[in-house]
């Protein structure tokens, strides 16, 4: 009986953080699905969704799943390549562990902030580089492509450290001795990682897809400050944002909203299938 | 540790790539203090600017701090206030939660970790955008009050995870011990679990102090007019155009948070970010 006391009273702790993310998280974003239904008079429309579409078409849908795409990509070939490299004993590895981190401490709007002096088209660091090769320098955020670019390597500088951290923590739970066994067996480097590393670290990777992915969707203050002029499904919605008549933007929200869940839920797909396998 | 057959001779080209690699992490940081610290002919004025300037200045700093001391001490004092009372909020919410979570039955306590987890897949934007309407009824659009409850939501699932963490690798015995010793639930949980997980709920504020100085979404939608300093380097930067304010209030803002980082990089671990979903 006593025991079932000290349920109760675990359960009225866990209480005031269990009703403040719903009162401030799952309500609010309830209140923007449901916003984005509706007009300010409260009565059903979908003028909202035709309203964002004409004005800004696909684009900003494209645009997001671009970028998420790419710094993904990137994030994930220097994650494996840094995970690798600290899983492995050497002279000054902590040393080095704490530079890598550095990035991760540093806000976005700084490395915004940075990036745009570094690849800013008068004055800029990149261009000093171009012309030491013999270019002439380039417009970085002009275009899609280079601007593309340039916030990948932000957003990567910065976030690369929290991919390389969670597969770092993945590859230490890899017995030693699969690797040894392979050597045995004369599997080479590359089929290691293809067949031991990959498939042992698929939690992992669906934890580090999960956390960048949804970080990525909502890439927000880099693009703001004028690294990435096209519109992404987050800027577009700022740039919606009114306090007084907030219902577009609230349309603009719930389709960012919906592209995650459904970006959620193929990577809890795709954890529970290779869960199985594993 | 992934130990392949280990060579000494490899340790060398490990070294060499771990050197390149932490030049390329260091050069964005070095940019920022070089254009701080160096006069505006050799960076930002210079059509090429060179990595190595050669004449340095305080004016830079002096200029940005001087020109416009009254709105970065108000932004400033508004970050600082934000930031402690997340990171207080996180530490209190965190500990009793985590210490409940390790309390209830597994089925419950793993129910009640994915809905926090699911409360972290909503963009911040879905939610400020409804709560900015909801704060400018209350009174609280603006304030760093406002500001906090709402950054909170960014920090409090990472903080459970981290004191779960904590919590979990305590033995057991000792809280045992002292509830045979006559010790009540809240008496056991104050002076006997308390103390031993100060390390993980001092890293969580910590952590959570850091997340809210750096947060720009909530911060640039629920408080514009009087903002924080993220927000205030976003208008330099972007709004006006001031490079060299912005460069030297990025200065300002990240010399914590380095520190911060540093003394932290024990608990900031894989496994904490990932506890949330391997349980």
């Amino acid at each position: 009986m006593k025991w079932a006391k000290d349920e109760l009273t675990a359960f009225l702790l866990i209480l005031p953080a269990l009703l403040y993310v719903v009162i401030l998280a799952f309500i609010p974003a309830l209140e923007s699905v449901y916003g984005s239904f509706t007009n300010i008079h409260s009565n059903f429309t979908l003028y909202n969704y035709s309203f964002v579409l004409n004005l800004y078409g696909y684009s900003p849908i494209v645009n997001t799943f671009i970028v998420t795409a790419s710094a993904l990509g990137f994030q994930f070939l220097i994650g494996f390549v840094v995970a690798s490299l600290l899983s492995k004993q050497f002279k000054g590895r902590t040393v080095f562990s704490a530079i890598f981190l550095l990035p991760f401490g540093v806000a976005t709007i700084v490395t915004a902030v940075i990036f745009h002096d570094i690849f800013s088209s008068y004055g800029g660091y990149a261009n000093t580089l171009v012309r030491a090769f013999g270019g002439s320098a380039l417009d970085w955020t002009g275009s899609f492509s280079t601007s593309l670019l340039v916030v990948v390597l932000a957003d990567s500088w910065k976030n690369a450290p929290i991919v390389s951290l969670i597969l770092l923590a993945g590859m230490t739970t890899i017995p030693p001795d699969l690797y040894s066994q392979a050597m045995v067996d004369g599997a080479g480097t590359l089929r290691r990682f293809f067949h031991i590393t990959l498939p042992n670290l698929a939690p992992f990777i669906a934890i580090a897809l999960m956390v960048r992915g949804i970080s990525e969707f909502n890439i927000f203050a880099i693009a703001k400050a004028g690294l990435f002029p096209s519109p992404l499904l987050t800027t577009m919605t700022y740039s919606l944002f009114d306090i007084v008549n907030p219902h577009p933007s609230y349309a603009g929200a719930t389709i960012l909203l919906g592209f995650i869940m459904i970006f959620a839920f193929f990577i809890m797909l795709y954890r529970d299938r290779s869960a199985k396998v594993a | 540790m992934v130990s392949e057959y280990n060579n000494p001779g490899s340790h060398k080209y490990f070294f060499i790539i771990a050197l390149v690699f932490s030049i390329i992490v260091l050069i964005p940081m070095y940019v920022l203090v070089i254009i701080a610290f160096a006069v505006p002919s050799q960076t930002i004025a210079a059509y090429y600017p060179s990595l190595i300037p050669t004449k340095f200045t305080l004016s830079n700093l002096m200029h940005a701090f001087s020109g416009y001391s009254s709105i970065l001490e108000a932004a400033f004092i508004k970050s600082l206030i934000t930031a402690t009372i997340v990171g207080a909020l996180a530490a209190f919410l965190g500990f009793h939660a985590s210490y409940g979570l390790s309390k209830l039955p597994v089925r419950l306590s793993s129910l009640i970790i994915s809905v926090l987890f699911f409360s972290t897949m909503i963009p911040s934007l879905t939610i400020a955008i409804p709560i900015s309407v909801s704060f400018l009824k209350a009174g609280l659009y603006d304030s760093a009050l406002g500001l906090a409850l709402a950054q909170e939501l960014v920090v409090l699932p990472m903080t459970i995870f981290m004191i779960t963490g904590t919590l979990q690798s305590l033995p057991k015995q000792i809280e045992l011990q002292a509830r045979v010793d006559g010790a009540g639930f809240f008496q056991s949980l104050y002076s006997v679990i308390f103390p031993l997980a100060l390390p993980g709920v001092l890293a969580a504020f910590l952590l959570s102090w850091m997340m809210s100085w750096d947060e720009f979404t909530f911060a640039i939608i629920l408080s514009p007019v009087h903002p924080t300093l993220p927000i205030l380097i976003y208008l330099d930067s972007t709004a006006r155009g001031n490079i060299l304010y912005a460069s030297a209030f990025s200065l300002i803002v990240t010399i914590p948070v380095i520190l911060i980082t540093m003394a932290l990089s024990k608990f900031i671990k894989g496994n904490y970010m990932a506890s949330g979903l391997t349980g």
